[in-house]
């Protein structure tokens, strides 16, 4: 039976085509994937099927029945819940507070009945098999924690449909992992799921069939009743183009090329850093023209070794050289001096000014730097932003425009650039490409390994294995803030990476922990 | 697991400031246990407290009120110039002075829960119109409150309840009955997070009206009392507060982004202010250095606040569970 069934589903925003003609439809008691590249209106759709938009035209039936969805609570008389891409918890309340937010039960006389609430939550969380104390405060969890959480919160409405919307946008496998386990508990009670993800190992592990979207349309669909789960297949329907193999040099060659570079000596090197209970005797070279991957569970340490080295931390002892030179980086200033430059993952957070236009932008990090004449140098610095909008293909290319008006793949892409346009001798890679479409991050990595044989060094951290397997030269697995193996071009695999990153390599339990595409 | 809640407690920092505090005023205000002398400091601290519990739950809310001092301005000119000896008009002027706060809240609500300004610049353009108002009633300080009045704000009944401090368990009762209410537990969701309260089906404009409401109730006591305190309507008798009720909260550990922390931080705030005032009294420092001194004692506190940080950094993390 068809619980959800979309017809030409028609949304504009202020003139700019979100959708234009979608199409969909969910079985009961079916994991569907729902893909494309960023733009391409998959969130659009979603927000219209959960009743945070009025679509402007089109059909849209639940459970066989034609409906007009006016709003969010509209929708969930339907019992249609959203877990929203943007956590929408509060992260001062506990865990049972956030999960019954909205919907308290009040006794009489309106007073809270929280014994009630904190039960409801308890079972709410129990029934995907979450253990987590609920009398915690939701600040104090991990990413994925916070994610389970978020699906309890929508799980406590008693929805037969449920939305999931890039849900492992943050987590890593291991925490993905655990995501799954929950998303196939909630089958086995027959919710039907729609599935959000630019991750396309995790729509061929979980789901049942898929629907590509491509600007606003239905490209087509694969059942994986019928057809293999090949991610292969999944990229056409995403880019519309089949995947250019990858552009990797086999490695033997880079590895000739970065020792061939290599001979001014290492481009940066730490030497026993530690910083308090966070990292521990961290030491490590980065060659010249080298992409040197930090791989591992998430929160391991990886995000300190960047931050300490883009300045944003202090307090660590041990030594720095940066071009066989001790720096004592003590601030981001110092750090951008030396020429490192990091890319953040959260672009919201740290990497944009979201009100401002692409222009100042992109040109914030050279005017800090800039000394000499008293007024800046305009001219030339436009010309430069123009010469960097363009290496990132950034669409479309007006410098004038507001950074907030672009989509994420775009904004994304301005970030990137905004720290080439240093041209740093070290770039540090912060999850850079975290909700970012196959397709823009393909051009991104391209862009960077093509830097890097120009003599740029970089360190690359991502929570998403692949990324990794893809681009790196060299990969460090870090594990409660040391590292604690190291692996070469050559033996780079998703398998590797999984086993070290638990640093279970002896302890013979492998064969528990299957990869994620194994 | 008692303690460690009670450490974590964003109110923490200010209550062991505060004890602190008791300490060195007791060291050097010899009768500082002395029944006379509570009652006293109840007196005076009781205004400055419940305009901090009234500022607290603005900013609790994720906003923050400027026109709180003058607001009490106001509802000092209004009862002074109202009221006459009879029972009947006592009791009849201070129900007008409550619904009137509650109007002047109402009104900053309104304008901030549905038209979303900036509340620092919308409600210094309301505390121009209070204090506008005020002079146009009071232009010099006057009016005319009867004895009975400001008589029972320094009665003490049954030989050992001040009045102050009854009024202080009223609001101190009020806010327990608070945080049992559904609304008022939306309050912090809309402080924490406005996107996620919103995704959470909350009417986030309400919700900032409601805090507003509330903090006008509390507004309304601290004006009653100041009237006792003061027995004339003064258009600037209310202007202190405004500001050393946002410091009192943000010593007692609200965050001034809203969401975080509670009323007991607030009271231990406004105590400690009042305290800094009697240390400086008695530790005979000229009175040209009192603010400087006030000044940098604040500061102090403040700093107080980075506990939380240094806290985290010593106690162990939460083991994460699977």
């Amino acid at each position: 039976m068809k619980v959800l069934e979309a017809k030409g589903i028609r949304k504009t925003f202020a003139g700019v085509r979100a959708l234009c003609d979608a199409n969909f439809s969910l079985l009961a008691g079916e994991v569907c994937g729902l893909v494309g590249a960023n733009g391409s209106g998959k969130t659009t759709f979603a927000r219209i099927v959960s009743g945070l938009l009025i679509p402007d035209g089109g059909e849209l039936r639940l459970y066989g029945q034609p409906v007009d969805l006016r709003s969010h609570l509209h929708a969930e008389l339907y019992r249609m819940a959203m877990v929203h891409q943007n956590l929408s918890l509060v992260s001062e309340m506990t865990i049972w507070e956030n999960i019954v937010l909205g919907r308290e039960e009040t006794g009489p006389l309106t007073f809270l009945n929280n014994r009630k609430a904190i039960a409801q939550a308890e079972m709410v969380l129990d029934a995907i098999s979450v253990k987590i104390p609920v009398r915690e405060r939701v600040k104090n969890l991990s990413p994925d924690e916070k994610q389970l959480v978020e699906i309890g919160k929508a799980l406590a409405k008693d929805p037969r449909i449920l939305i999931l919307d890039e849900p492992t946008a943050s987590l890593d496998f291991q925490q993905v992992e655990s995501l799954f386990r929950a998303v196939r508990k909630l089958k086995e009670r027959s919710v039907s799921i729609i599935f959000i993800s630019h991750r396309l190992w995790e729509i061929t592990e979980i789901c049942d069939r898929l629907v590509a979207f491509r600007n606003g349309e239905t490209m087509g669909q694969l059942d994986f009743a019928s057809q293999p789960r090949d991610e292969r297949l999944i990229i056409p329907l995403i880019t519309g183009q089949e995947l250019r193999e990858r552009a990797r040099k086999d490695a033997s060659l880079r590895e000739q090329e970065i020792s061939h570079k290599g001979a001014g000596g290492p481009a940066l090197e730490m030497r026993g850093v530690s910083l308090d209970d966070r990292l521990c005797e961290v030491s490590l070279t980065l060659r010249r023209g080298e992409i040197l991957g930090l791989g591992g569970l998430q929160g391991q340490g990886q995000e300190e070794i960047l931050m300490i080295l883009a300045g944003y931390l202090k307090g660590h002892t041990g030594e720095i050289f940066v071009n066989g030179k001790l720096v004592p980086l003590r601030n981001t200033r110092h750090a951008i001096r030396q020429g490192i430059a990091l890319i953040p993952g959260d672009r919201h957070k740290e990497g944009l000014f979201l009100e401002h236009t692409v222009l100042s932008n992109l040109l914030y990090p050279k005017i800090s730097l800039h000394r000499g004449s008293f007024l800046l140098p305009m001219g030339r610095y436009q010309k430069l932003a123009a010469d960097a909008i363009h290496t990132v293909s950034v669409e479309p290319r007006n410098p004038r425009l507001i950074v907030s008006q672009l989509s994420g793949g775009n904004q994304q892409k301005i970030v990137v650039a905004k720290w080439l346009a240093l041209s740093p001798g070290i770039l540090l890679m912060n999850d850079a490409t975290k909700g970012v479409d196959v397709a823009t991050r393909q051009n991104l990595y391209a862009m960077i390994s093509l830097l890097a044989e120009n003599g740029m060094s970089v360190i690359l951290y991502a929570s998403d294995n692949e990324e990794l397997i893809d681009n790196c030269d060299r990969v460090l697995i870090v594990f409660e803030g040391r590292i604690v193996k190291e692996i070469g071009a050559e033996e780079i695999s998703d398998e590797k990476l999984v086993i070290f990153s638990l640093n279970i390599e002896h302890s013979g339990e492998k064969a528990a922990v299957a990869g994620p595409q194994g | 697991m008692k303690i460690r809640r009670v450490l974590q407690d964003p109110s923490f920092p200010s209550l062991l400031m505060l004890i602190l505090l008791v300490v060195v005023n007791a060291i050097i205000q010899p009768e500082f246990f002395s029944f006379q002398v509570f009652r006293m400091n109840c007196m005076t601290f009781a205004p400055l407290i419940l305009a901090s519990l009234a500022q607290a739950t603005v900013i609790l809310v994720g906003a923050v009120d400027l026109s709180l001092g003058a607001g009490i301005s106001l509802l000092t000119v209004v009862m002074a110039s109202l009221m006459k000896d009879s029972a009947a008009s006592i009791i009849g002027v201070t129900a007008l002075g409550v619904c009137l706060a509650l109007f002047l809240s109402l009104f900053n609500g309104f304008f901030f829960g549905y038209f979303g300004p900036p509340p620092l610049i919308m409600t210094f353009a309301t505390s121009t119109m209070w204090f506008g108002i005020s002079l146009l009633i009071m232009p010099t300080p006057g009016g005319y409150i009867p004895a009975t009045y400001y008589g029972i704000y320094s009665k003490t009944v049954g030989g050992f309840l001040p009045v102050p401090v009854i009024v202080l368990l009223v609001a101190i009762a009020f806010c327990l009955l608070l945080g049992r209410l559904k609304a008022f537990r939306h309050l912090y969701a809309v402080g924490g997070s406005e996107r996620a309260a919103l995704a959470s089906g909350i009417n986030v404009a309400s919700i900032k009206i409601f805090a507003f409401l509330i903090s006008g109730v509390f507004t309304a006591l601290a004006a009653l009392c100041v009237v006792g305190q003061t027995a004339t309507g003064d258009a600037r008798s209310g202007q202190g507060f405004t500001l050393n009720s946002v410091a009192a909260a943000v010593i007692g550990g609200i965050s001034f982004s809203g969401g975080k922390g509670n009323y007991a931080g607030a009271i231990f705030g406004g105590i400690i202010l009042g305290l800094l005032t009697n240390i400086i009294y008695f530790a005979n420092i000229t009175s040209f250095y009192q603010e400087f001194m006030k000044g940098v004692i604040i500061i102090v506190a403040l700093l107080f606040g980075a506990l939380p940080r240094l806290r985290r950094a010593l106690l162990p993390s939460r083991e994460v569970v699977r």
